[in-house]
């Protein structure tokens, strides 16, 4: 990215904090990391020290922590962008010297490491698993994908808040869905590796279980490339109509 | 300075072609407007000439330049005064201004403050957009179209949703910016806009061009030059206006009572519009 823009971005990613602390909606999103550090540092060692039969579960805890810190950008973006195009404001942003990649660039980046970084700080804090520090990398960028290519994806379809509501309960359904795959039938498993989600899962269950999460990562970041590129297009043809 | 030809253009998904070939040319300095009704096609137009809407069928030149090959400089060179207020509600107005101002390079931006002056929104420059009325918000569109001072102006209706005194306000700064250089695209259904600001204007109707001219030139073709006369007593005459003062009918006829109405008459844009088009500007 050029740096002339430098300025402009900075001021976009500033804009966003101030957008997001105005809007009392998406200020209360902020909290919900404090609230799985505080379960997963605290609640969870109490309950599995005091509940044995919880201790099978401890990866579907962890993971479930892991991608609900994903969900936090996942809404607070998609629901500043949607606003932006119900306000038609994205019309100014088409008639400004930025491209459509340097616009997405510009309110994905921060979101996107900051998601990072808190699960990078999550998975390093777990008492429960020795991860080592590129396999809590490897898991904290795969999940961190997860918000490009949910607010991508929203904002490709929907046009208001109203809808953005509908679309966030069911982008949420999905997101989690393939965590059934650790209640069902061995044979049921390959059911949800539609979903991007799934390889996320599994790739966690693999570092805690001790197995070659290779394969499993590889395909993960695959797909969610795969998915970031397709939305980014989608997004890039809709969004400044 | 902006050339068009045979401009086609149809919306995805949509059977019926929004612009069905228009041939215009926007000449460097002047003010040029697209004067017609609700779905017209004035906007679709617009947003194919500042680079919103691609996929067109014709050919565009701006400054020479096809416009397909003009990269994002072209965004610094032109100025877009939206249809309907777009900003940032939560933000105040000062700050929707300084965020957009701060994607331009290599240009000198003009102050923020007498911008806001120039069209009396200093006292509201620090309060939150969602608090402006429709009218104010409007303004700031304005405002944020010329702030980083471009060569070509875009606006899709200025004077839309402004009471008569703010409405006068934006037509005297657009005049001002023709006096600065600037080059001026405008649409508008309002007659008297395209009257006043103009330097010249096409009718468009259905997504096609009915006439282009001078204001002036299209009026003066179908009315008359004549005045009408009426009188308290009931009676009324029409008189040519050449040699006005020195027709005898003319004096004599005014003599006859008291006047009660005097006036000329030419015909307004819209009655003009109306003959060449078929259609009111209204509909
Ligand atoms: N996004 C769109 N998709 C499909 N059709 C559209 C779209 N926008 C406009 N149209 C159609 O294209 C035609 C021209 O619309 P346009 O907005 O250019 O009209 P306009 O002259 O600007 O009207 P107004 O004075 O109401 O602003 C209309 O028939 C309209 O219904
Ligand atoms: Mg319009």
């Amino acid at each position: 990215m050029k740096l002339k823009h430098l300025n402009g971005i900075v001021n976009l990613a500033l804009t966003d904090f101030k957008l997001i602390f105005r809007d009392p909606s998406l200020r209360s999103f902020l909290l919900l990391p404090i609230i799985l550090f505080v379960f997963v540092l605290w609640l969870l060692p109490m309950w599995v020290d005091q509940y044995d039969f919880l201790v099978p579960y401890l990866p579907v805890f962890l993971i479930v922590a892991v991608v609900e810190n994903t969900q936090m950008f996942c809404f607070i973006s998609s629901m500043v962008l949607i606003d932006e195009k119900e306000t038609q404001v994205t019309k100014v942003y088409g008639v400004l010297p930025l491209t459509a990649p340097q616009y997405i660039l510009s309110r994905l980046l921060i979101p996107f490491l900051f998601t990072v970084l808190l699960n990078v700080v999550l998975i390093a804090l777990q008492p429960f698993y020795p991860i080592s520090w590129w396999e809590n990398l490897l898991i904290a960028v795969l999940a961190g994908m997860v918000v490009p290519v949910y607010v991508l994806a929203m904002n490709s379809y929907v046009s208001n808040r109203m809808q953005g509501m509908i679309y966030v309960k069911a982008f949420n359904m999905l997101v989690l869905l393939p965590i059934a795959a650790f209640f069902v039938p061995q044979g049921w498993k390959g059911v949800f590796a539609i979903l991007p989600t799934h390889w996320l899962f599994q790739s966690i269950d693999a570092v805690v279980d001790g197995s070659d999460p290779a394969l499993i990562f590889s395909i993960g970041f695959s797909f969610m490339i795969f998915l970031t590129a397709y939305f980014a297009r989608l997004f890039m043809s809709r969004h400044f109509v | 300075m902006i050339e068009v030809k045979n401009l086609q253009y149809t919306y995805p998904g949509s059977r019926k072609p929004a612009l069905q070939g228009l041939d215009f040319s926007v000449e460097r300095g002047e003010v040029f407007g697209f004067l017609g009704p609700s779905g017209a096609g004035k906007s679709t137009a617009q947003k194919i000439l500042y680079k919103v809407l691609k996929d067109f069928q014709g050919s565009v030149l701006v400054e020479g330049k096809d416009l397909q090959l003009w990269g994002q400089s072209y965004f610094t060179r032109i100025g877009v005064g939206f249809e309907l207020p777009n900003h940032y509600l939560k933000l105040t107005g000062r700050e929707n201004m300084q965020l957009f101002a701060s994607f331009y390079s290599g240009v000198t931006l003009k102050n923020i403050e007498e911008l806001f002056a120039m069209v009396q929104l200093e006292d509201a420059i620090d309060k939150t957009v969602e608090t402006y009325s429709k009218g104010m918000k409007m303004r700031l569109n304005f405002i944020r179209a010329v702030q980083h001072d471009p060569e070509i102006l875009f606006f899709d209706e200025p004077t839309a949703g402004l009471d008569p005194v703010n409405a006068n306000n934006i037509r005297t700064l657009i005049q001002d910016l023709q006096k600065s250089g600037k080059t001026i695209f405008i649409t508008t259904h309002s007659m008297h806009t395209a009257d006043e600001l103009c330097d010249r204007v096409s009718f468009i109707v259905n997504g096609k061009l009915a006439a282009t001219d001078t204001p002036e030139k299209l009026k003066s073709q179908y009315g008359k030059d004549a005045v009408h006369v009426l009188l308290q007593n009931g009676s009324e005459r029409d008189f040519k206006l050449e040699d006005l003062g020195a027709n005898e009918q003319f004096i004599s006829f005014l003599k006859e009572g008291e006047v009660k109405k005097i006036h000329t008459l030419e015909a307004s844009l819209e009655e003009v519009f109306i003959r060449v088009t078929g259609e009111t500007l209204r509909a």
